[in-house]
C-alpha cells in the first residue's frame, strides 16, 4: 500500500515538473529577456552575465532566450507527435485485434514494413520532398511512430477478447462501437499510456538526432538539438553555448521519463 | 548480504572496464612508433575518401592528387598561374588551334619507365573515355612528334587547354604496367601505394625513383575523417600532424598554442554568392538588398573562415578587379520608399497593405546556413522580412525551378586559373546557374569573345567588364570567398598550405622534422 | 508451429515488396538524382548536356516502373547490382559495413548486458534504498543525452583531457571501447530499468517467499529461479534492441569513424545511390521481420493465452 501511495506522490511530483515546463513553453516569448534570433557581433560567445544568463552563442545571439524558445519547439512538438501517433496507433490497433481477418493482416504488414523501413531513409526523403522544417520532421518521425502503439494495443486487445466480462457485454446487445470504447479501451488504456509517457522523451531524442543531420527546425527559430549540435565544435571555447541547451534537454527528457516511469508503478504495468 | 552484492557487482565492473581498458598502456599513437623506427611518417585528415584510386574517373584524381601519387602535365601555381610539371612547355601555333607540349627532360614512372608522348596521348584518351566532364578530349587531334614532344590540336580556338590539362584528373598513369587500376595505379608522383583500404584510410610510401628528386618524407597516412570535431580532438591528441578546412571554432583553439600548432590562411576559390530574382524584385529592391547585405560583417562572423569579396574571383588575381557598391543602408531604405514602400507599425515595409516579405532559399552546408541567418538579420534591420527555406539539394529545386527571390549557392570559381568557366556556368543565357532572370545581349557577346580570346591580359579585362554587368545589374551579390585554412603541427611545412587549390597536399618537399 | 512459421514467412514477401517499392518511389520523388550527384561531387558546376549524357549511361532517363522492375528483375536472381556512387558490388558494400556494425553492436550488447543484468538484479533487491535510487537516476541521466552530445564529451575527456584511448579508431581493440561505450550508455539504462521491472515481478512471487520460507540461500534463488524464470522476458527486451543496433548508428559512426551501416545508408542517400539503399532497405526489413516472428514464436510457445490467435 504504501509502495502505491508514495507512486501517486512520485507521479503528481513530475506531472507538477512537467506542467511547469510546458506552462514556461507556452509563455516563453513574455519571458525571453533578449530577442533569441538577434545576433550581436559585439558580443559573440560572451561568458554567461548579467544581460545574457547564459552567455551568447557563436552569433552573439542570447543562448537563454534561445534555451527558452527552443522549449517551445522542443517540448510541443514532442508532445503533439505522441499525441497523434498514439491516437491513431491505438485506434488501429484496437480494431485490428477486434476485428482480425484482412484489416488487420493489411494493417499489421503495413506496420512491419513501416518498422523494416530505416527511419532515416523516410527522414531524408521527406526532408527532400518536402523541404526542411519541423513538421517534416515530425512527419518523418510520426510514419513509424504509430505502428508501436497499433502493435501494443492489438496484442493487447487480444489477450482480453476472450474474458467473459467482454462476450457478457456482447450477448448484452452492444454495439461493437460501445464495447470497444466503454469496455476494451478502459482496459487497455494503462499500457498505452505509459508508453506514450516514456515515448516523449525518445521522441525528444528523436528531434536531435534528425537535426544533427541537418532535418529539424527552419532557421532561425530556435530547437535544442540543432543548438548543441551547431555549438558542437565550441565545446572547448564556450562550453555553456552547448551545455545550456544540452542540459535543458536531458532535464526535460528526464522528467517525462520519470513522469513515465512512476505511473507506469501507479499503474502496475510493464512498458515495452 | 549486502556485501556479497557489492562484492559480485564490484568484480563484474572491474572485469567490464579491465576488458576495455586491457593494451591501455601499450596505446601509443603511430607517429610515436614511427619516431622509433627513426621514420618520417606525416599524419593527414582528409574529408573524402573514395573506392578507387584511377585518378581519370570520376574526381579520383583529386585525392590521387593529395596522396602525391599523380601528376598532371602542368601544375597551378599559387598565384593560380598554370607552372609546369609533367611537360616543360608549351606553344601554340599562329592560328591558335595547335598547341606543340613538351614532356619535362626525365619525366619517368615509379617503376622507372619513362614518360612518352605517345603515353600522354594514350592517358588523355583513356580519361575522355572513362570520365564524361573530359569527354570533350575526344574530339581533339593529338599527335605524338617524337618521344618529347606532341600536338594537340583543337576544332576552335581553346585558350586555356593549359589550365585543363593541370586537373587533377588528367594524371599521367602507366598504362602498360598498371594491372590494377582501382587500387595500384603506377603513377609518377613522388609517393607509391602502400596500403589501400576503399573509402577508408589510404597509406602511401616514399617513391625511391622519383624523377623529380629526392623526397623528405618516409611515407603518409591519409585517415578518411569528416567530423570536425573529431579531427579536433586528433590534432590535440596527437594523432594528427595536419588538415585543411579547419572550422572557425578550431582556428580560435589553434591560435591559443602557437608554440604547437602553425596555422595557414589564404583566399582560396569556393565563393559563397546569392542570386537575386530578377523576375520577382524590382530594380530597386534588389539594389536595396545589395546595399544591405554587409560581406565584412558576414565575414566577421564566419571568423576568419571566409574573406569578404565584392566578385566572384579574389582580388589578388588580373580578373578580379572589380567594384561593388558600400553599404549604406540609409540609401537602401530610400529606394525602397521611391519604390512606393511605406513602414507599417511591425517596422516593415509594405504597398499597398502587403508587407515586402521576400523567400531566401539555401542549403546547409558550407556556412550557408549561417550565411542565411545573417542576411536575414540585416535585412530585417532596415525593414525587410525574409523567410528562410532550406532544400536538401539546390540544383534540384529552387536553382532548376528559378523558384525564388533570394537563392543562396556556393561553388569553386576558379578551377584552374581562368575566369571563363565561371562566368559560362553563371552568367551565361540558359546556364544552370543564371536561374535569376539576368539577361543581356552586351554581356552574352562579351562572353563569347571571352571564349575565343587567347591574350591573358584581354581575358582579364574581358571577365571584369562582363562581372561588372552583373554587379551592376544587381543580379547576383557576391559575399566571400572561403579561405583556406591549414593546420599544422610545429616542425611540419610544405603541405601546399599556400596553394589555393583543393587537390594539392604532399609532394617531395613535404617534411616533418621529428621532434618527440 | 510448422504452418504458423511459413505463414509468417510467407507474409514477409509483401512487406519486403512493399519497403522496396517504397523505397524507391520516396528515393525517385525526392530532388536530385545520382548522375548529378556524382557529377557535381566536389562543388564543380558541370553542363547539363555531360548530366543528360551520364544520366543516359545510367539508364536514369527511364520510366520510374521500368527502373524499379529491372531492378526488382535482378534482386530475384540474386543480384543486387552495384554501387551508382563508385560501381562497387552491392553486396560487397554492405558486407564491409554489416562487419564493422556487427563487431560494434555484439560488443555494445556484451558490454551492456555484462552491465545491467547484475545492476538491474542489485536494484531490484536492494529496492527504494539510497543505491537504487541513485543507480536508477543514473539511468534516467544515460537515457537522456543525446549520443551526438555523450560522444562530444567522451572524446573531449578520454581522449584530448586523459589521453587514454585514440581518437582514431582503425578497427583496434582500444580503438573499440570508445564508440562502444557512446553505444551502450543508453542501451544499459534502458536495459537497467526493463530488466529490474522483469526482476521485481518474479521477486514477487509465490515461489520466492516459499523457497526463502524453506530456507534457500538468497543467492541462490536470485540466481537458479529469479534470473532462469527471467530469462525469457530478457531475451524479449534484447532481441527488441537488435534490430535496432543492426541499422548502425549513423551519428556515432560518424564521429568516430567507423565504417559501418548506418554510415553506409546515410553516405548512399546523399549520392541518392539507389542499388545500395535498396540492399540495406532489404537487409533491414528481413532482420525486422525475423526477429519479430522470433519474438512471436516465443510468445506462443510461452504464453498460452494468445495460442488460439
Amino acid at each position: 500500500m504504501t509502495s502505491k501511495s508514495k507512486a501517486k506522490k512520485r507521479t503528481i511530483f513530475f506531472a507538477v515538473l512537467a506542467m511547469i515546463l510546458i506552462v514556461v513553453s507556452i509563455l516563453a516569448p513574455w519571458l525571453c529577456p533578449n530577442d533569441p534570433n538577434e545576433t550581436n557581433a559585439l558580443y559573440m560567445k560572451a561568458a554567461p552575465c548579467r544581460q545574457y544568463p547564459f552567455g551568447t552563442d557563436s552569433l552573439g545571439r542570447c543562448v537563454f532566450s534561445r534555451v527558452l524558445m527552443g522549449a517551445r519547439t522542443s517540448v510541443f512538438s514532442a508532445l503533439f507527435l505522441v499525441a497523434v501517433t498514439f491516437l491513431a496507433g491505438s485506434v488501429l490497433g484496437m480494431l485490428c485485434g477486434y476485428y482480425g481477418g484482412l484489416l488487420d493482416a493489411v494493417v499489421m504488414r503495413l506496420a512491419d514494413t513501416m518498422l523494416a523501413f530505416p527511419q532515416m531513409v523516410l527522414a531524408i526523403a521527406v526532408a527532400g520532398i518536402l523541404g526542411g522544417g519541423m513538421g517534416n520532421a515530425m512527419l518523418a518521425l510520426g510514419i513509424t511512430g504509430w505502428t508501436l502503439y497499433a502493435r501494443l494495443a492489438r496484442s493487447q486487445v487480444l489477450a482480453i477478447k476472450k474474458e467473459p466480462y467482454i462476450l457478457a457485454a456482447r450477448l448484452g446487445g452492444s454495439s461493437d462501437v460501445r464495447i470497444l470504447i466503454r469496455h476494451i479501451f478502459p482496459n487497455i488504456l494503462p499500457p498505452l499510456l505509459v508508453n506514450a509517457a516514456t515515448q516523449i522523451g525518445v521522441t525528444m531524442m528523436g528531434f536531435a538526432g534528425l537535426s544533427f543531420l541537418g532535418i529539424g527546425v527552419q532557421l532561425p527559430n530556435a530547437e535544442w538539438g540543432s543548438m548543441i549540435n551547431e555549438a558542437r565544435g565550441y565545446m572547448q571555447l564556450a562550453p555553456w553555448t552547448v551545455l545550456a541547451p544540452g542540459g535543458a534537454m536531458v532535464l526535460t527528457v528526464m522528467i517525462f521519463n520519470y513522469l513515465g516511469d512512476s505511473v507506469q508503478e501507479l499503474m502496475d504495468v510493464k512498458a515495452q | 548480504m549486502k556485501k556479497r552484492w557489492s562484492a559480485i557487482i564490484t568484480a563484474l565492473m572491474t572485469c567490464a572496464l579491465v576488458l576495455g581498458l586491457t593494451g591501455t598502456d601499450t596505446f601509443v599513437t603511430d607517429a610515436a612508433e614511427a619516431s622509433e623506427a627513426e621514420k618520417k611518417i606525416l599524419y593527414v585528415a582528409e574529408d573524402f575518401s573514395y573506392a578507387s584510386l584511377d585518378a581519370h574517373k570520376e574526381y579520383y584524381g583529386w585525392m590521387t592528387s593529395l596522396y602525391g601519387l599523380t601528376e598532371t602535365l602542368f601544375k597551378m601555381g599559387d598565384d593560380s598561374s598554370v607552372e609546369p610539371w609533367l611537360a616543360s612547355d608549351a606553344a601554340l601555333s599562329e592560328d591558335g588551334l595547335t598547341w606543340t607540349i613538351t614532356l619535362s627532360e626525365g619525366a619517368a614512372f615509379s617503376n622507372g619507365e619513362p614518360v612518352t608522348a605517345e603515353m600522354v596521348i594514350r592517358n588523355l584518351q583513356r580519361a575522355a573515355e572513362v570520365n564524361a566532364r573530359f569527354a570533350y578530349l575526344a574530339e581533339y587531334e593529338m599527335e605524338a612528334v617524337d618521344e618529347q614532344a606532341l600536338t594537340i590540336t583543337t576544332p576552335s580556338v581553346y585558350p586555356t587547354l593549359q589550365n585543363d590539362l593541370a586537373s587533377p584528373e588528367l594524371a599521367i598513369l602507366d598504362l602498360d604496367n598498371t594491372t590494377d587500376y582501382d587500387n595500384a595505379p603506377i603513377a609518377t608522383g613522388p609517393f607509391v601505394v602502400g596500403t589501400f583500404e576503399p573509402e577508408g584510410t589510404v597509406t602511401v610510401a616514399k617513391n625511391e625513383n622519383y624523377w623529380g628528386g629526392d623526397v623528405q618524407l618516409d611515407g603518409a597516412v591519409f585517415y578518411y575523417m569528416q567530423d570536425d570535431n573529431t579531427k579536433l580532438a586528433a590534432m590535440q591528441s596527437g594523432e594528427l600532424d595536419c588538415y585543411t578546412s579547419v572550422t572557425a571554432a578550431a582556428v580560435e583553439i589553434y591560435s591559443l598554442d602557437p608554440d604547437t600548432y602553425q596555422l595557414t590562411v589564404i583566399p582560396a576559390t569556393r565563393l559563397q554568392f546569392y542570386i537575386l530574382n530578377e523576375n520577382t524584385l524590382s530594380d530597386n529592391v534588389r539594389a536595396a538588398i545589395n546595399l544591405t547585405v554587409d560581406a565584412e560583417a558576414i565575414a566577421a562572423y564566419l571568423n576568419g573562415t571566409v574573406s569578404a569579396t565584392d566578385g566572384p574571383f579574389s582580388s589578388s588575381t588580373a580578373y578580379g578587379q572589380v567594384v561593388k557598391a558600400a553599404v549604406d543602408t540609409d540609401a537602401a531604405m530610400a529606394l525602397l520608399e521611391e519604390d512606393g514602400y511605406v513602414r507599417n507599425e511591425d517596422g516593415f515595409y509594405e504597398k499597398d497593405g502587403e508587407e515586402l516579405s521576400l523567400n531566401l532559399y539555401y542549403y546547409a552546408s558550407r556556412s550557408l546556413d549561417t550565411l542565411a541567418i545573417l542576411m536575414q538579420e540585416q535585412l530585417k534591420n532596415i525593414g525587410v522580412n525574409v523567410e528562410l527555406y532550406a532544400e536538401e539539394d539546390p540544383d534540384a529545386t529552387y536553382i532548376a525551378s528559378g523558384d525564388f527571390d533570394i537563392a543562396l549557392y556556393c561553388m569553386i570559381s576558379d578551377k584552374a586559373g581562368d575566369p571563363y568557366y565561371f562566368i559560362d556556368s553563371t552568367l551565361r543565357d540558359g546556364a544552370a546557374l543564371n536561374c535569376g532572370g539576368f539577361e543581356s545581349e552586351e554581356c552574352e557577346s562579351l562572353i563569347n569573345e571571352l571564349q575565343y580570346e587567347t591574350d591573358t591580359d584581354r581575358r582579364a579585362e574581358l571577365a571584369n567588364e562582363i562581372v561588372q554587368m552583373a554587379i551592376d545589374d544587381n543580379a547576383f551579390g557576391y559575399v566571400g570567398l572561403f579561405n583556406k585554412t591549414t593546420v599544422m603541427r610545429v616542425g611540419v611545412s610544405g603541405f601546399a598550405e599556400t596553394s589555393p587549390f583543393d587537390f594539392y597536399a604532399i609532394d617531395a618537399d613535404t617534411d616533418k622534422t621529428v621532434t618527440e | 508451429m510448422g504452418k504458423y512459421i511459413g505463414k509468417r514467412l510467407l507474409q514477409m514477401i509483401p512487406v519486403l515488396f512493399g519497403v522496396t517499392f517504397l523505397t524507391f518511389l520516396l528515393l525517385y520523388l525526392s530532388p536530385g538524382d545520382p548522375a548529378e550527384k556524382k557529377l557535381k561531387a566536389q562543388g564543380i558546376a558541370v553542363s547539363d548536356e555531360v548530366v543528360e549524357q551520364v544520366r543516359q549511361e545510367m539508364g536514369l532517363d527511364r520510366p520510374f516502373l521500368v527502373q524499379y522492375a529491372d531492378w526488382l528483375f535482378d534482386a530475384l536472381h540474386g543480384d543486387l547490382g552495384t554501387s551508382y556512387k563508385d560501381g562497387r558490388s552491392v553486396t560487397d558494400k554492405l558486407a564491409e559495413g554489416m562487419g564493422n556494425t556487427l563487431i560494434l553492436s555484439l560488443a555494445s550488447l556484451f558490454f551492456s548486458l555484462l552491465l545491467s543484468v547484475p545492476l538491474a538484479l542489485y536494484t531490484a533487491v536492494r529496492k527504494n534504498h539510497f543505491s537504487d535510487y541513485l543507480i536508477r537516476f543514473l539511468t534516467f541521466v544515460g537515457n537522456s543525452v543525446p549520443s551526438f552530445l555523450l560522444s562530444v564529451l567522451l572524446i573531449y575527456f578520454f581522449c584530448i583531457q586523459l589521453k587514454w584511448f585514440p581518437v582514431i579508431t582503425k578497427g583496434t581493440l582500444q580503438g573499440l571501447f570508445l564508440p562502444m561505450l557512446a553505444l551502450s550508455i543508453p542501451m544499459i539504462s534502458r536495459f537497467i530499468r526493463q530488466f529490474r521491472a522483469e526482476f521485481l515481478e518474479q521477486l514477487s512471487q509465490e515461489y520466492v517467499t516459499g523457497a526463502r520460507v524453506r530456507g534457500v540461500k538468497e543467492h541462490l534463488i536470485l540466481l537458479c529461479n529469479v534470473l532462469h524464470n527471467s530469462m525469457m522476458p530478457l531475451l524479449t527486451i534484447v532481441g527488441l534492441s537488435v534490430g535496432t543496433l543492426m541499422g548502425g548508428s549513423v551519428v556515432i559512426e560518424t564521429i568516430f569513424m567507423w565504417p559501418g551501416l548506418g554510415k553506409l545508408v546515410m553516405d548512399s542517400i546523399t549520392a541518392r545511390d539507389y542499388p545500395v539503399i535498396q540492399g540495406f532497405v532489404i537487409l533491414m526489413a528481413v532482420l525486422y521481420v525475423g526477429i519479430n516472428l522470433l519474438i512471436d514464436i516465443s510468445y506462443r510457445v510461452f504464453d498460452p493465452r494468445t495460442q488460439s490467435v
